[in-house]
This record gives structure tokens, sequence and C-alpha cells, in this order.
């Protein structure tokens, strides 16, 4: 997974990304792309546009300006296009969103029956897989709510990669886990990245990003301000924002 | 007995003044039982005895009766299978519910009609005990399903068997059943319409929009009576005379009215539950490539519905209650009955603190018996 960057196809292109929540500029043009089979990571400090970014690429958020494509399919007004997108593009958000009325299993299986037409048996027997991947089939009859934060991330992944993604996003997954229970969510993510999996993470977890991390993206107010391989952040950073922030988080 | 007494000490003679907040209590309780009691046994309970028919159907003629009866047990029956097959049963709530079941029971009941009781109480019994049954079993789904389908099939049905082989006139409906009838409608049908007009009220649309808040304002914005009566004189004179619209009869028009008041408070009852729905939901089934129809009806709907249940419920007991205004409409429903009696018949001349004892306790009782579901309901879903 490290270094297999060369010459490959492009995932995600972003150019000239902005957007603006009232007076607020979360973005100020963003430029930006993802490979296939590559894994990002995205930090910053907070507000500095991060989330914003990685919500615009699924059009959770609309951007204002600047073109996003995402297997070469534009993201713009049609909503054929944008649903496209949403087919092959999972997220992971930071309050795992779960259904709470739904049971584990029906958390997975709702989208592959109601968006892929997927029967019963066949998308429920995808959803055991996945939830065998995460390591958590025996509880596939519970609630979100009887599981612990770190199981309900898992099963999290496990729902967004049953839509079989092409990319995931991860929004902070393991920012509001227990300290104990990062490792198990993070472990899920590095058997993900060593699949193979286009992957762009906002993450402040830099012993994760370290080991299976291609390349860095370094955010702050809007702007991508600086960007380059794990060992290039790690030893010899160029911008001062850049070594700042790191001294602070490291 | 000695533990007893010390409770007593400790809980209700520990100071000063909770000896006197004691001694007060026990008056006040004393004095509410005697009166109570004393009035149940020094009234003449005759007039029940004579007008039991009239309470519960009203003007429905004698031959006719059967009609009530076949509702009553399907009914009945109905909801024991579902308390079995759904529900948790528990000593004290089987006690709650026998209590309720025996006190109508007690008053309604003769030599005539109680072959028709044990009758539907054994089959009731069946009935319960099949749902308990089946419960554990591998059928759970199937039945499951059938009592799902039952429910939304019984008021077809019960109006099926009211028309049915020349029933009676609509008009001729009363009593108890037609309090139960209206209430039923105004439910089934305001629910749907409800969630309509929230889901309106939430439309990003803004034509839909306006048009549900207009709607959920005017109607809450008067009074039930002024609509009933609005519906009545008012509303002939407007409607185009196509498909027989404007010579109704009066309990459809009832219906009407009691369905569309109930809508929009039921509508606003939701929207409070659409509205308390984190954005996070909507943005994973989007994220999930759902569509914002697949979202309101799997996601955020269902989440709505649990959240609101209790304030729902309270709405439904309200909207049984008010159908006892539709006495304005002429429709001798229960509450008119128990008013008309003690003032019509010369035997029962001024007796109408009896007759309204009876009807309060025959609203108090299927009021006890949904805010008792609600409860179940809440609890089954942790709520």
């Amino acid at each position: 997974m490290k270094n297999k960057v060369s010459k490959k196809k492009i995932s995600v292109e972003a150019i000239g990304v902005t957007k603006s929540f009232g007076d607020f500029q979360a973005l100020k043009g963003i430029t930006a792309n993802i490979y296939e089979g590559e894994v990002v990571v995205v930090f910053g400090p907070s507000g500095s546009g991060k989330s914003t970014f990685i919500r615009t690429i699924n059009g959770l958020e609309e951007h204002n300006s600047g073109e996003i494509t995402v297997n070469g399919i534009p993201l713009n007004d049609d909503v054929k296009n944008r649903d496209a997108i949403r087919g092959q593009v999972g997220m992971v958000f930071q309050q795992f969103n779960l259904f709470p009325h739904l049971s584990v299993l029906r958390n997975i299986t709702l989208a592959p029956q109601k968006v892929k037409k997927l029967s019963k048996s066949e998308s429920e027997k995808l959803a055991m897989s996945l939830l065998e991947r995460v390591g958590i089939p025996e509880q596939a009859k519970k609630y979100p709510a009887q599981l612990s934060g770190g199981q309900q991330q898992r099963v999290a992944i496990a729902r967004a990669l049953a839509m079989q993604p092409k990319i995931m996003l991860f929004d902070e997954p393991t920012s509001a886990l227990d300290p104990e229970m990062i490792k198990e969510v993070l472990d899920v993510m590095i058997e993900l990245a060593q699949s193979g999996m286009t992957m762009i993470c906002v993450t402040h977890e830099m012993g994760f990003a370290r080991e299976v991390a291609d390349r860095f993206l370094f955010f702050d107010e809007g702007l991508i301000v600086e960007e380059g391989t794990p060992e290039h952040f790690f030893n010899n950073p160029k911008e001062e924002r850049t070594k700042l922030f790191l001294s602070q988080i490291l | 007995m000695r533990i007893l007494l010390s409770r007593i000490r400790e809980n209700f003679l520990g100071s000063k003044l909770d000896v006197i907040l004691s001694i007060t209590g026990a008056l006040f309780i004393y004095f509410i039982l005697s009166t109570l009691i004393s009035f149940i046994l020094n009234s003449d309970w005759t007039l029940i005895l004579v007008n039991r028919k009239l309470m519960l159907t009203g003007l429905m003629p004698e031959e006719e009766i059967w009609r009530a009866w076949t509702i009553f047990s399907l009914t009945t029956i109905l909801m024991t299978t579902s308390i079995a097959f759904w529900f948790k049963i528990n000593i004290k709530s089987s006690i709650f519910y026998i209590l309720l079941l025996l006190i109508p029971l007690l008053i309604f009941t003769t030599k005539n009609t109680l072959l028709y009781v044990l009758f539907i109480m054994i089959l009731s019994i069946v009935f319960f005990y099949l749902g308990y049954r089946s419960k554990n079993s591998e059928l759970k789904n199937i039945v499951s399903r059938i009592i799902m389908i039952s429910w939304i099939i019984l008021l077809p049905i019960c109006f099926l068997i009211l028309n049915i082989l020349d029933g009676p006139k609509m008009t001729l409906w009363g009593g108890f059943m037609i309090n139960l009838i209206l209430a039923a409608i105004a439910i089934f049908a305001g629910f749907p319409l409800g969630i309509l007009l929230a889901l309106g009220r939430a439309s990003s649309y803004k034509l839909i929009k306006l048009i549900s808040t207009l709607y959920i304002e005017v109607i809450r914005g008067a009074p039930l009576v002024a609509w009933l009566l609005l519906a009545w004189f008012v509303l002939p004179k407007f409607l185009p005379n196509l498909f027989g619209l404007s010579d109704l009869n009066i309990v459809v028009r009832a219906m009407i009215v009691l369905s569309l008041f109930a809508s929009a408070y039921i509508a606003e009852v939701i929207r409070g539950g659409l509205q308390s729905i984190p954005k996070g939901q909507e943005e994973a089934s989007f994220a999930l490539g759902m569509n914002s129809i697949s979202n309101t009806i799997f996601i955020v709907l269902p989440q709505a519905i649990r959240i609101v249940i209790p304030t729902i419920v309270s709405t439904f007991i309200a909207i049984f209650k008010d159908t006892s205004l539709v006495f304005i409409l002429a429709i001798t429903d229960l509450l008119r009955i128990g008013r008309l009696i003690p003032e019509q018949q010369q035997a029962f001349f001024g007796k109408s603190i009896e007759s309204l004892a009876v009807v309060a306790l025959l609203f108090w009782v299927v009021s006890l018996v949904l805010s008792q579901i609600s409860r179940t309901i809440e609890k089954k879903l942790n709520i």
C-alpha cells in the first residue's frame, strides 16, 4: 500500500473547491487529487475545513464553486450524478449515526435492499460476512444502544461497506470513542487499507496515519497548507504552521 | 406484624408534621370513600338495568343488536390475541385488566346476554392461549402478520357488519357504540393524514409547506363545536350538489369533521417528533445512497413516531372524549342519552347523577385501557 501511487487512476479530483456557511468561508479553494488505492490522511486544527472538505466529496455539503469529480462523474446539480457518486462513496461518521430503531443486521441490510434492490437473503449473507470482517458477527441481532462505542463504529464501517463502495470517507472515526476502544476501530481501518481500498481519513491518530497513509494533507483556515508523505511530515515539515500543529499533537 | 407497625410508625408518624398530614389524609380518604360507597349503596340502579341497551347502542332496533355483539366479540378476541402475542403479561397488569373488564360487565350483563358474554369469554381465552403459544413458535412471523392485517381490516369489517343484510340507518346508530366508532374512524383516518401534514409542514417545497401550515392553523384555530355546527348548517350551502355531497347524512359529516380535526393535532405532535431526530440520521442514510423518500419512510418517521407515542396517545384519548360533542348534531351518543334518561323517563326523573356516573365510568374505562396500552408499548420500545 505505501508508495504504490505512481501513475494510477485518479479517484477523486477536486479543483478550486470553495464552501461558505453564511459569512464564514470554510473552504477557500481546495485543489487535490486522490488516486485509486491511495490512503490519504487529512488533518489540521479544528475549524480548518477538513471535515467540510470530505463532506463535499459525497455531496453532504454542496460546494459553492470549483469542481469535484469522483471516478469520472462530475458532482453538480444533476441529482443522478450525485446519487451515482454516493453509490460509490461510503462514509463513516464521528458520531457513528447508526439507526437506533433497527437491529445491527437491519442497519447493514437496509440500504443494499432499498438502493441496490438486493434480496433479503443476499443482503443478510453480505451483512454477516461484513460483520465477520469487522469482528462482531455475534452482535447481529442486537440494537445499536446495546453495543459499546467501538462496536458501534465497527458496525458503521460494515454498513458503509455493504454498499460495496470504491472510496471510503472517514470523518474523525475515533474522536468520540473511549481510549480503550480506539484500537479495535483502527485495526479494522488498517485491514481495510491493506485490502487496497481508497480511503480519505480525517483523523489525528498519528500512529495509525504513519502506519497506513500514503499521503498527508494538512489543512488550515480552509486551505491545504502542506502535503506530502508521512516521512516528509514527521522528519522535516516545511511550513511553520505545520510544525507548530504537529508539535502540539505529537 | 411488628414490622408492619414499625413501618407505619416510620412512614406516617415520624414527626409532628407527619402526624398532622397522616390524619388529614386519612380523614380526606375516609370522607371521599364513605360518600362514594353510601352513594353507590343508596342509589337506585334500576335506571341502568332498564336502559342498558339504550346506553350502549342508542336507538338501534332490538333485532339488529346482533351486529353490535358481533363487532364486540371480534374486537375483544383480536385484542386478547394481540395482548397475549405482543406483550409480556405480569400479574399486576392482568389483575388491572380483569378489574377493568369486570366493572362494565357487572353493570351491563343480564341473564339474556349471559350466554353471549360467556361465549365471548371462552373464545377470548382460547385465542389468548393460541396467541401466547405462537409467540415462541416458528409460526411467529405469520401470526404477527395476521394480527397486523386483522387490525387494519377490523374497521372496514365493522362497517360491513353494520350495513350488511339491510342494516339499520346510520342515524339510528347511537349510544356508546357511536362514540367508539367515531373515535376509531377519527384516529384511523386522522393518523395517516396527520403524518402527511407533518411531513408537508417540514417539506422544503414552499407550496406544500404553506398549504399544510394553513390547514393545521385554520383547523386548530376554531373549537370542535364550531366545526361540527359548520358541517351541519353551513357546509350544505357551499358544497356543489354532486354525488349527493350536500345531503350527506349527519353521522358521516361528524366522522369527516372529527377526522380532519384530529389530523391537525396529530400532525403537530408528529412534527415535534420529526424535529427531534438528529441531523446525523439523515446524513447517514443519504451517504448510503438512499433517497429522501426511503429516508423518511425507513429512518426518520419510525423514530419520530416512537418518540411521540405518549403524546399521540393522549391526543387519541382527547379525541375519544371529544366525540361526546356530537350531541349538538342530534346524534344520540352516550353522553346525550345519559342526559336524556333523567329528563324523559318518568321513573327516573332527576336521577342525573346516577346516569352521568355510568357515562363517566364507561369513558374512563376506555381511556384507561388506551393509556395502559401506550405505557406497555413505551416499555416495550424502551423509550
